[in-house]
């Protein structure tokens, strides 16, 4: 965003810059070439004025000599008329010379051959021979003729020489003089064209070209005198007036202005370099002005918009950023301007309005989840110790789900009074449909395995069963085990579930090899084996699923087997209890993970066998008349335990009263059976339980007689039960699967 | 259950030896009130002798309280010779405020 717009901040204020500088260029190349073009104009005007003054001047002198010749050469013919003996006497003649104040005189006859002359040498000469003396011919054949011709160079060092000549007045021929007209000659120096360039500059360095019949006759260029390059470039370009062009010359350009004059061209010429001097030094610090000026506003410019603009937009942008990562509660709050304020304010609504909406849907998932989650857990056996009756193990187990319904689950449940089965699953997948595939899975397994099927038989059929109607393609993994109570014959079978830990005769935790079959639900053929151990008292199985040794902490590490047994062998050679087995393995495995979020479910169950307790029962009618058989069985179970007669009075009391109600009220008027059971706990307690069909009683809520009436007060009923509870030192009553429980404790030490 | 009696003039001492439990109370009741019925001259104090009572349970204590009412009418009645064990019950179901114990 910022980069597009410096960019173009930066294109549109360079453009303006090179407009700005394009047209000052313009616009002082347009000046130095005016500027320039005059000055070259003012100074050819100036030569054309004094190229004017001089011709007019070299005129006025020539027609002066002229006429002076004139004179002379006709006063020569007179004294030539007067006196033709000069023309014989060559002393007279140079004194005639003399006179006339000439270098020369020359007469000829009627043919033009010269027949006295000074210089001496040309006496003879036929004048109609050369170009310079054809011209007097005329004054032959014509008595008024005379000619003052213009002077002339003669030789290289004589300098100019003039002739004038008249007809002779005596006889047809040619009187003629010549002389250094000197006076002319200095005129025509000053009037030198060849020398007026030299004396004009154009500027510091331009200068003024003349050019005659194309040829340069006086140049102010001084460099060199090989002017043929630039005569040609000149003399090409320079054909119309005030025509101004460019030409280069010895790696100089100039600029060149042309005109025409009486025959002449005269061109000026004035170096590019010198004329655009002013526009070059101008455009120079044009240049840093502009680019000072430019920078300064596109500074300000970029600090005012990165002010109200840019800054707003990457702070509104930065808490978009917030609030994209998940951080609702963040406020956009950028007030700088009218607009920002209600961009901050719309979004915030808007946050405001998607929070309240993520919260009220969250809420309603939560609650869902946690129901689920609930109905999950309470469909598992949870409270502990689930059998205060059975002494001959402990069992314990805990599910902590992870934050979504996970599919684990337990359960443990008596097929029959001596085979007990206990169980750990994990359904594939997580959720409510995972939830309920794990109903169905507990379901069934425990409903086949009351029907009195082997282990594998019930995994088999169990799988079956799922497979026939399993839809969604889940699957769950069992670990299965039947426990004899009487012996401590362990039946296992393993459906594709990790294997468990068990400690028997060497006192350690290790693997139990159970060979896994294939997971349930998956294939509906398939047989599943048993695997089969013994434990003895004392001996412990530890029951598991993956999220214990799946478990991660903040490095990514995993709990892992190797740490799960090192901490049940911590507990090795101490007496502990299955609660505590689990309570070790939560706290390292929470001690491990920290503050890292649970991933996966931690299911775990421990049982201990603590060994078969003889149990003795006897079932007998629930009739009075029974009593003495119930006696005899008691006296002899007592006698057998050795109990002493103190107590085994106590024990007579209660068995008695109890019996005594349970055949009064349980049945009658109709008839039904009592099972009374007899057993001592660690040789030290003595306990029995009565269980019959009958209706619901609990005795034990009736209330104590008022052992202080007389006897004429006294209710005939209500002291059997009195009597139990003060002899007892426990007595507990249930109502379980329409039975009436009584179960009684005495210590017998 | 056996029982023996012997009456000196208004005064009857009964002996009973064994359990007075759900099986005996009745025929130990029913046994004693038929001596009180049965004997010439009506008897003013009965005289239960429990040296070889080993056991009572509450429905003896029942048979215990009914004898005590109808000796309450026509004289007394006391219990002798009785052993720890069921005194120990008398005292628990309060009997012992009731009954004539020696």
């Amino acid at each position: 965003m910022q980069k597009i717009f410096l960019k173009w901040l930066f294109l549109l204020v360079f453009s303006a810059f090179i407009l700005t500088f394009a047209t000052s260029y313009l616009i002082q190349t347009n000046q130095s070439q005016k500027v320039g073009l005059d000055l070259i104009e003012l100074k050819i005007t100036d030569v054309k004025s004094q190229l004017n003054t001089t011709q007019q001047n070299l005129k006025s002198i020539k027609q002066m000599t002229d006429s002076v010749a004139l004179l002379k050469a006709r006063f020569f013919a007179k004294m030539v008329y007067y006196n033709p003996k000069i023309l014989t006497n060559q002393a007279k003649l140079e004194k005639v010379k003399e006179f006339l104040d000439v270098d020369e005189v020359h007469v000829s006859d009627k043919k033009g051959i010269l027949i006295a002359s000074i210089p001496h040498k040309y006496k003879g000469f036929d004048m109609s021979l050369t170009k310079q003396t054809k011209p007097f011919m005329a004054a032959i054949t014509n008595p008024k003729f005379e000619l003052a011709q213009d002077p002339m160079l003669r030789g290289a060092n004589d300098g100019i020489f003039q002739y004038a000549g008249v007809a002779r007045i005596e006889t047809p021929g040619i009187v003629e003089i010549g002389f250094k007209p000197e006076r002319l000659e200095e005129a025509t120096k000053l009037a030198d064209i060849r020398n007026i360039s030299e004396g004009f500059r154009i500027g510091k360095s331009g200068s003024i070209i003349i050019i005659k019949n194309d040829k340069i006759i006086s140049s102010g260029i001084t460099k060199t005198n090989d002017l043929k390059d630039l005569e040609k470039d000149i003399i090409n370009f320079s054909k119309k007036p005030h025509k101004s062009f460019k030409i280069k010359y010895d790696g100089t350009k100039y600029v060149c202005l042309s005109d025409n004059w009486n025959g002449y061209t005269i061109v000026g010429i004035l170096p590019a370099s010198e004329m655009y001097l002013s526009r070059n030094s101008v455009v120079k610090s044009l240049i840093i002005v502009n680019f000072i000026l430019f920078a300064i506003i596109f500074i300000l410019i970029f600090i005012l918009l990165q002010r109200v603009v840019i800054s707003a937009i990457y702070k509104v942008n930065n808490s978009l950023g917030k609030i994209t990562d998940g951080d609702l509660n963040e406020k956009v709050d950028v007030k700088n301007s009218e607009e920002f304020e209600m961009l901050s304010d719309g979004i915030n609504t808007t946050v405001d309005a998607l929070k309240r909406a993520i919260d009220a849907e969250t809420k309603r998932l939560d609650t869902e989840l946690e129901l689920a989650r609930s109905i999950q857990h309470s469909a598992l056996p949870n409270v502990f110790p689930p059998y205060p009756d059975h002494d001959e193990f402990e069992i314990y187990a805990i599910m902590d789900t992870a934050k979504e319904v996970g599919g684990d689950f337990y359960d443990f449940f008596f097929i029959d009074s001596d085979h007990f089965a206990f169980l750990i699953a994990d359904v594939s997948g997580k959720g409510i449909p995972a939830a309920l595939f794990m109903m169905t899975s507990k379901t069934l397994i425990k409903n086949l395995a009351k029907t009195g099927l082997t282990p594998e038989e019930i995994i088999t059929k169990t799988n079956k069963q799922i497979c026939k109607t399993n839809e969604q393609g889940f699957f769950v993994t069992v670990f299965l085990c039947v426990l004899e109570l009487s012996t401590g014959k362990l039946i296992c079978v393993n459906a594709g579930h990790n294997p468990p830990l068990i400690k028997q005769s060497k006192g350690e935790f290790e693997y139990f090899a159970c060979e896994p079959n294939l997971v349930v639900g998956v294939m509906g053929g398939i047989d599943y084996t048993s695997c089969e151990t013994q434990l003895n008292p004392g001996d412990s199985i530890f029951l598991y699923t993956d999220g214990i040794t799946e478990a991660l902490n903040k490095d990514k590490e995993l709990y892992g087997e190797k740490r799960l047994i090192n901490t049940l062998n911590l507990t090795k050679g101490i007496n502990i209890s299955a609660e505590n087995i689990l309570a070790e393995v939560k706290s390292d495995v929470q001690s491990f993970t920290n503050e890292e979020p649970q991933a996966d479910d931690i299911t775990m169950l421990a049982l201990k066998y603590k060994g078969f307790t003889k149990k003795d029962s006897i079932v007998l009618g629930a009739n009075t008349e029974n009593y003495t058989k119930l006696l005899d069985w008691l006296n002899e179970k007592c006698d057998e335990a050795e109990i002493q007669s103190s107590y085994k009075n106590k024990l007579n009391v209660a068995v008695e009263e109890i019996f005594v109600n349970v055949s009064n009220y349980a049945y009658p008027p109709k008839e039904g059976d009592v099972e009374i059971t007899f057993k001592i706990n660690d040789g030290k307690q003595v306990e029995m339980q009565f269980v019959d069909a009958g209706v619901p009683y609990n005795p034990l809520e009736k209330k104590d007689p008022d052992i202080t009436l007389g006897v004429e007060d006294r209710p005939i009923g209500g002291l059997g039960i009195f009597m139990v509870k003060n002899y007892v030192d426990e007595i507990n009553y249930v109502y379980e699967n329409g039975k009436n429980i009584l179960t009684i404790k005495m210590v017998i030490q | 259950m056996e029982i023996t009696s012997k009456s000196i003039g208004p005064t009857l001492v009964v002996k009973a030896e064994g359990r007075i439990d759900t099986m005996t109370a009745t025929e130990y009741g029913t046994g004693i009130n038929d001596l009180l019925d049965d004997n010439d001259t009506e008897i003013k104090e009965l005289v239960l002798d429990f040296s070889k009572i080993d056991y009572i349970s509450s429905i003896g204590l029942r048979v215990m309280l009914e004898l005590q009412k109808r000796m309450n009418n026509q004289g007394s009645m006391k219990l002798i010779n009785v052993i720890p064990s069921v005194m120990e019950i008398f005292k628990m179901t309060g009997f012992t405020n009731i009954l004539t114990i020696e």
